[in-house]
């Protein structure tokens, strides 16, 4: 099993580094100047001597996508409950939640701004805005997904309403409850960068704006390392978590949604 | 698979009932109109809407059961035999007549009755004693009751290895057991099994048949049978109704003459044959679909 994982990771380990060594060649070859394209080489001395700059700006963003994700993936759910258990309110707000996600970032952010202050609150309701919607929206699917006949069965030995959705529904809805939380993971940080720029004096969301009207070209990539970085480890600890819950409910992962084994 | 030990505690216990039973099986067989019924379902008629065309698919159904009273319902397929159990359930009501359980009308009202389906609707997520305690739960047992509960007697008839394991670890036949177990656990005065052995293969469907038989000779349920198979209902009922017609009314009541308690060699009784041409000539051959 082990030893399969490792060889199916190899392959993406190889091209990432083929992809940084031509980067590296052509830098070279071509004699291009660092405030243009810096090399590779030179970004990571720069990762390595800024070190503890950078790490504190992204534990400050990486602290606000966390809380921002927490409080949008309970509204989320909060939201699926609503809808599901009751169905006028579901037809009455669910044109307008998706309305709300058309509502330029680029616009809000201000907006809030205004309203709010530069506080951490326009920062956090920007994230729970953005947050929330994946979560509700395919846990609302799951919840209406679950299979006939177990619903047939609770309904002919007398289960309540309340029972058929914590005893089918909800556990039912779990793998879409995760695919909805491994979306709001990819986009949480970069919108927590995004929320910084919403006046912050800290985050790497601030410490980008700041190198890049400086011309600070390595600073600018340093930058996007860091945020590619973060987004990918909480893409990670959504899919580690998934795999954990539904294994462990013997829902078999992302795998075999539905499919039961032979 | 029931364990030695097992068998000859349930021989005895059999033993035992046999004397003790034996003037009620006589009465039972030698009467079959009038009674108290414990489950009755008095002119029940049931019509829908099909593509804006009306269906009607039960037509004054009038059929009961009595207590401790194994009985079968017989039909071709789609002859509205799973609407009959919604009604009877209470998920849907009837356009007409009512459902009533001992003596009372209990016309969709939920929860009066225990429910085996044709697929074994055990929810993957919880083990097998998880499922069974979860639907005692439901049915008013408290939590620590029922998941002690689920541990006897899934030892008792010999499935105590599976009490961890999940369904989708269990053969077809395994799951349906489980499925049994849950209903007879349920503490409800009518266990409802709908067509349990419909979905499983020949061979494993003669055993269940045989297990069944077994259990229902050991615990003596009050139970209703719905089924297309002609020989199923023979082994194991008491009375058959016999459905058909569209809609479906009662074609006739058949009280089963083979002394209990069965054994599932039972079908070489001539007897066995006679019954099994008469419902067969009842259901006008073509319907009495069977394997």
């Amino acid at each position: 099993m082990g030893d399969r994982r490792w060889r199916r990771a190899l392959p993406p380990v190889f091209a990432i580094a083929g992809v940084l060594l031509i980067w590296q060649a052509l830098c070279a070859a071509f004699d291009i100047p660092v405030w243009l394209l810096p090399d590779p080489w030179s970004i990571a001395l720069y990762m390595a001597e800024e070190a503890v700059l950078l790490f504190g700006h992204v534990a400050f963003t990486l602290g606000l996508a966390l809380r921002g994700m927490l409080l949008g993936v309970a509204a989320g759910v909060i939201c699926a409950f609503l809808f599901h258990l009751l169905p006028a309110v579901r037809a009455a707000f669910s044109p307008l939640l998706v309305a709300s996600q058309n509502i330029p970032l680029i616009a809000l952010g201000p907006l809030l701004m205004i309203w709010f202050g530069v506080g951490i609150l326009p920062k956090l309701i920007l994230l729970v805005l953005v947050c929330f919607f994946p979560v509700a929206w395919s846990m609302l699917a799951g919840l209406g997904q679950s299979e006939p006949q177990l619903r047939e069965y609770l309904a002919m030995i007398g289960a309540s309403r309340l029972q058929t959705f914590l005893r089918l529904e909800l556990p039912a809805s779990l793998p879409y409850f995760f695919a909805g939380l491994k979306l709001t993971a990819t986009y949480s940080f970069l919108t927590a960068m995004v929320a910084e720029w919403l006046g912050s004096g800290r985050g790497i969301g601030y410490f980008l704006v700041l190198q890049y009207k400086g011309f600070k070209t390595t600073g600018v990539f340093a930058s996007i390392f860091c945020i590619v970085a973060c987004s990918l480890v909480l893409y990670g600890l959504a899919l580690l978590a998934e795999s954990w819950v539904l294994s462990r409910l013997r829902m078999g992962g992302s795998r075999s949604k539905g499919g039961g084994r032979a | 698979m029931t364990g030695h030990a097992d068998r000859t505690e349930r021989a005895k216990r059999m033993e035992h009932e046999d004397q003790t039973e034996q003037p009620d099986t006589a009465e039972r067989m030698g009467e079959t109109g009038g009674g108290a019924w414990l489950l009755e379902t008095v002119a029940v008629s049931k019509r829908y809407a099909r593509d804006g065309r009306p269906l009607h698919v039960l037509d004054r159904v009038s059929l009961g059961v009595r207590e401790r009273e194994f009985v079968s319902v017989v039909g071709p397929s789609g002859s509205g035999k799973s609407t009959l159990f919604r009604l009877i359930g209470g998920v849907e009501r009837p356009d007409e007549g009512m459902i009533r359980i001992a003596g009372r009308d209990v016309t969709g009202k939920r929860g009066l009755i225990s429910y085996m389906p044709q697929q074994p609707s055990l929810f993957p997520w919880l083990t097998v004693r998880q499922n069974i305690a979860s639907a005692l739960v439901i049915a008013g047992i408290d939590r620590k009751r029922a998941a002690g509960l689920a541990s006897e007697w899934l030892e008792r008839i010999g499935l105590g290895d599976t009490a961890g394991a999940y369904p989708d670890e269990l053969s077809g036949g395994m799951k349906q057991r489980v499925s049994f177990l849950r209903a007879l656990l349920m503490p409800r005065d009518v266990m409802c099994l709908d067509e349990p052995f419909g979905a499983l293969d020949a061979l494993t469907r003669t055993r269940m048949q045989a297990w069944l038989l077994e259990q229902w000779e050991a615990h003596r349920r009050t139970v209703l049978l719905v089924t297309h198979s002609i020989e199923e209902a023979i082994l194991l009922s008491d009375r058959i109704y016999v459905l058909g017609g569209a809609p479906t009314t009662v074609r006739r009541e058949i009280p089963v003459p083979l002394p209990r308690p069965r054994r599932p060699d039972v079908w070489n009784d001539p007897a066995f044959g006679r019954l099994r041409e008469e419902i067969l000539a009842l259901l006008g051959r073509s319907g009495g679909r069977d394997d």
